[in-house]
């Protein structure tokens, strides 16, 4: 897979994205492989949005299937594969503002991305109005955490998010 | 309807008038199919007769006012009398609650055959030989697959695919040899019995091990369908027990070719093992293949609506048949073909096709399913059976054992290749829903006599294996499923936030496994699905739907369901605790236990209740979007004058609900929608969903001055309400700008309406106690010009 080295050693702060992550080292040697590939430029980071390894890393842990057997002492932060872990991670893609809620127009835009030329703006319109209508449980006409996480009680976050690559 | 019927007779007090005319009928039913049953005397009598006239010349006899030929309609009248046995037994175990609680109906159905066949038997006829084998593979058992297969969830299959077929192949194979090779080594243990098993060579004990071993998808559903486990365990036990019939046939024709000539060769195990592919694989795909077929031609029905059901059967049908010639594996011919073309089959077809093909599914295999038990039963009264303790003991033990062995090795492999493993709970429940049912038995009763002497302790069995299943596991599966705590189906309604929310994941891990380079279950997912919209929907689909995204459809769907139910519940004085009768009348599963918790079912009722009304509230998108659909052609074509009235039925009903349920709920929830403006239907509909005379913001002032209550469209006042509506609108038409502003618009709505509020408060309080309308009355009226 390239020249590059396959040494922990050319890898920055491996051990620290190893004890955030939970990624094993064979791991984190192989993404970091898959990162100077798709680094065409050695610039150290990803092209437009200037990713740099690290957060790579961070954001890829997200989709590493649920440890099942994990003793969880309480100091510990929230790891980032766990159901809610993931959620979060996805929350976060619809809430773009950051402010904690999925708005309407959140929702539009992630709608409008999904199906783009083919629905008309009103079809979209209408689909967001029924999906906040029926998600949002305290009238506030946002979508918080809570009301993600309930809406998709149903589905298994575990399987549905994790990619068996990351094991 | 018992409580109805109860109300004739004394409480409680036994049997009442209908159930003694329904064992009256049953009784009626019974005795002409003792007598129908043995056709060969009365076919004598007609030719003594008719030997001892010819040498008379025409000798003359008075003309035959009524005259009795049963022969000329013997064989459809005695099918009729059997199906309609039964459906009435159906309908007799509806009748006993609590019996129907503790049995699986499998069980009732199977005692019934035996009723039925000992009856005959006392009766000193011959029992008809009702479970021939072609009978059974070629009439009775299709319509329970295609109900299955047509209806197959698509995508938790997919997911657990690889486990399904583990379980399906391995699994099967591991049961056969295991049965079989354990079965030989204790006939060979019985030395000089009088019952000569030491002659039972290896090659016949395979073969019944590969016929008893084989999971059966009729009893599966049978018992699974009353147990409500949650979606994974049941679609692994159903989907192994369908996909198994390939390695059933395989094993089944293999044995019984070599057990005539007595040895196996390496070479036959491995032309085994490549007519297992070719059974399976060809299998699905002759079903693929029709199910293109289907597909396409329903591409071009939108002239014919009414035959369009037909073809989905027809279709399905022959690739069934097709496959059996063959000898490739009909049942996932039937599979594959009832997946391939539902989807696109659905997108042409028109909606009361949908509600035709989907309520004739689960009547034939509602009937055929009965038909199988009861059957079942009578074959057991009738076959001659040969029983060895040894013999049928060793097998029910083996079957068990082997069934359990099976399944905890396998998941221990497969757990290794599973994100989200199979606890030790699901592992029983797998293994202990292992039901043997009459596939077996008829695979049985094939056997030839002359190769296999021991053809009838063979059967005897199988049938012992049977009723072992059927009866212990089947009734005692549901009360471990509540000890256990295994975790049931969730009822809640599919929504359109998870169904968004899906695709997003999907589409998000499509990317992510894009990332990392790995071709993974999203990748091909994709890719597929983008073949599929870029050549297939447009070859298969008519007209503009081809172009419509998954989400758009569903969300359609969605409405459309839900504008169904609206008139359906009549539109009139519903409490929340109603809710769930409108979802019963979606709700098509014949075996649905009655709701006998009702307490249970008052807490979640009114966030339902809510649920609905906010859905009503909506509909005011759903004429938008119908009229947007208009331009479709399956709307557009038949000028049907109830569905182009339905939209103004629906918007006037879904108002008088939600105004109703405003006065209960005395809570102000509603959002608007950002709508722009329309024709003036268009702010009639909207006006009258009138999320605008209740305020952007959850202001509470706004909610007294609502004290419109409708009445139910029973009384008198409801028509005054439209025409205060349209008094109210033709205020407003002008002003269209006035969705934006909520301030101004809360007055007009309210001020006709406010007049009308006391008088209308006791009409509220009658029709609240009023049991129900029925809304015919009410339908017709904006029918009339």
């Amino acid at each position: 897979m390239g020249s590059s080295s396959s040494s922990m050693t050319n890898i920055p702060d491996a051990q620290q994205l190893i004890q955030e992550t939970g990624f094993s080292a064979a791991h984190i040697l192989r993404l970091y492989e898959r990162f100077e590939f798709l680094d065409k430029d050695k610039r150290g980071e990803l092209r437009q949005e200037t990713v740099d390894f690290a957060s790579f890393v961070r954001i890829l842990a997200h989709f590493r299937p649920t440890d099942t057997s994990r003793t969880r002492d309480g100091a510990q932060q929230e790891p980032a594969n766990s159901s809610t872990g993931k959620l979060k991670s996805a929350f976060q893609l619809y809430d773009q503002d950051r402010d904690g809620k999925i708005s309407r127009a959140e929702l539009l835009q992630v709608l409008r991305a999904m199906m783009g030329i083919q629905v008309t703006e009103e079809q979209l319109h209408s689909i967001a109005e029924r999906a906040i209508q029926e998600a949002d449980l305290d009238r506030d006409d946002a979508i918080s955490f809570d009301e993600f996480r309930q809406s998709l009680e149903k589905v298994n976050v575990d399987h549905k998010m994790s990619i068996r690559f990351l094991k | 309807m018992p409580a109805g019927t109860g109300a004739h007779g004394p409480a409680g007090s036994g049997k009442t008038l209908p159930e003694r005319g329904l064992l009256l009928l049953m009784v009626l039913v019974l005795l002409p199919l003792g007598a129908a049953s043995s056709p060969d005397i009365s076919h004598k009598e007609v030719l003594d007769h008719k030997a001892a006239d010819a040498p008379h010349n025409f000798t003359k006899k008075l003309f035959p006012v009524l005259s009795l030929d049963y022969k000329h309609i013997q064989t459809p009248f005695e099918i009729s009398l059997w199906v309609l046995l039964a459906s009435l037994m159906k309908l007799g175990f509806h009748l006993i609650p609590r019996l129907s609680g503790i049995v699986p109906e499998s069980c009732l159905l199977i005692v019934v055959g035996l009723l039925v066949g000992g009856l005959i038997r006392l009766a000193g006829e011959k029992v008809p030989p009702v479970l021939d084998s072609r009978l059974f593979f070629l009439c009775l058992l299709p319509p329970i697959i295609l109900d299955a297969g047509y209806f197959l969830p698509i995508r938790p299959f997919m997911e657990n695919l690889g486990t399904i077929l583990m379980f399906a192949v391995v699994g099967t194979l591991w049961n056969a040899f295991f049965i079989g090779g354990l079965l030989y080594g204790v006939c060979q243990i019985q030395q000089d019995n009088p019952s000569n098993l030491h002659q039972l060579e290896l090659l016949p004990c395979l073969l019944f091990g590969s016929i008893v071993s084989a999971v059966d998808p009729v009893a599966v559903l049978a018992v699974f369908e009353e147990i409500h486990i949650n979606e994974l365990l049941h679609i692994l036990v159903f989907g192994e027990s369908l996909l198994n019939d390939a390695v059933t046939v395989v094993l089944y024709h293999l044995f019984e070719e070599f057990s005539g000539v007595g040895s196996v060769t390496v070479m036959d195990c491995f032309l085994g093992i490549i007519s297992f592919l070719v059974v399976a694989l060809g299998g699905v795909l002759v079903g693929a293949i029709y199910g293109i077929l289907a597909a396409f031609t329903s591409r071009f029905t939108s002239h014919t609506r009414v035959i369009e059901p037909l073809f989905v059967f027809v279709y399905s049908y022959m690739a069934y048949l097709s496959a059996e010639m063959f000898h490739l594996s009909g049942i996932m011919a039937l599979i594959a073909c009832g997946a391939v073309m539902r989807p696109y089959v659905e997108a042409n077809i028109s909606h009361k096709s949908h509600t035709t093909i989907k309520y004739f599914l689960k009547m034939w295999s509602s009937v055929s399913e009965t038909l199988i038990f009861i059957f079942l039963g009578v074959a057991t009264v009738d076959g001659p059976h040969t029983w060895n303790w040894t013999f049928v003991t060793v097998t029910v033990i083996l079957c068990l054992v082997a069934r359990v062995i099976g399944v905890v090795g396998l998941t221990y492999v497969i757990n290794k290749f599973r994100i989200v493993k199979l606890t030790t709970k699901d592992q029983f429940i797998v293994a202990y829903g292992g039901l043997r049912g009459a596939i077996a038995f008829s695979l049985g009763f094939l056997l030839d006599n002359d190769h296999f002497p021991m053809r009838e302790m063979f059967l005897t069995a199988i049938i012992t294996v049977i009723f072992f299943t059927v009866f212990v596991q089947g009734m005692t599966i549901k009360p471990l499923v509540e000890l256990l705590a295994v975790k049931k189906k969730q009822e809640a309604k599919r929504s359109i936030n998870e169904e968004i929310h899906t695709q997003f994941l999907d589409h998000l891990l499509t990317g992510i496994e894009d990332i990392c380079g790995h071709y993974g279950h999203h990748h091909w997912k994709d890719k597929l699905n983008r073949f599929n919209k870029k050549y297939v929907k447009k070859c298969l689909i008519a007209g503009e739907r081809s172009k419509e995204p998954q989400l758009i459809a569903f969300y359609h769907k969605m409405e459309m369901k839900q504008a169904i139910e609206l008139v359906e519940s009549g539109g009139g004085v519903k409490l929340p605790s109603a809710v769930p009768s409108t979802v019963s009348m979606q709700n098509i599963q014949p075996k649905k236990p009655p709701p006998a918790k009702p307490v249970e079912r008052a807490l979640p009722q009114l966030p339902k209740g809510r649920e609905e009304e906010i859905r009503k509230i909506l509909r005011s998108n759903l004429q938008r979007t119908r009229q947007r659909l208009r331009s479709y052609n399956r709307h557009t074509l038949v000028a049907d004058p109830y569905e182009d009235g339905l939209g103004d039925l629906l918007l006037k009903k879904q108002k008088m609900i939600e105004l109703e349920k405003k006065i209960k709920d005395m809570t102000n929830y509603l959002t608007v929608p950002a709508a722009p403006p329309d024709s003036p239907t268009m702010c009639r509909a909207r006006l009258a969903s009138d999320p605008q005379a209740y305020s952007m913001k959850p202001v509470s002032d706004s909610v007294p001055t609502i004290q419109v209550d409708l009445a139910s469209p029973q009384s008198p006042d409801s028509v005054n309400l439209m025409d205060e509506f349209r008094r109210a609108d033709h205020q407003q038409e002008e002003d269209q700008g006035l969705m934006m502003k909520p301030p101004s618009g809360q007055r007009a709505p309210n001020k006709p309406a406010e007049a009308d509020g006391a008088r209308e408060q006791q009409k509220l309080m009658r029709c609240l106690s009023d049991p129900g309308p029925s809304a015919d009355e009410d339908e017709d009226e904006p029918f009339l010009p």
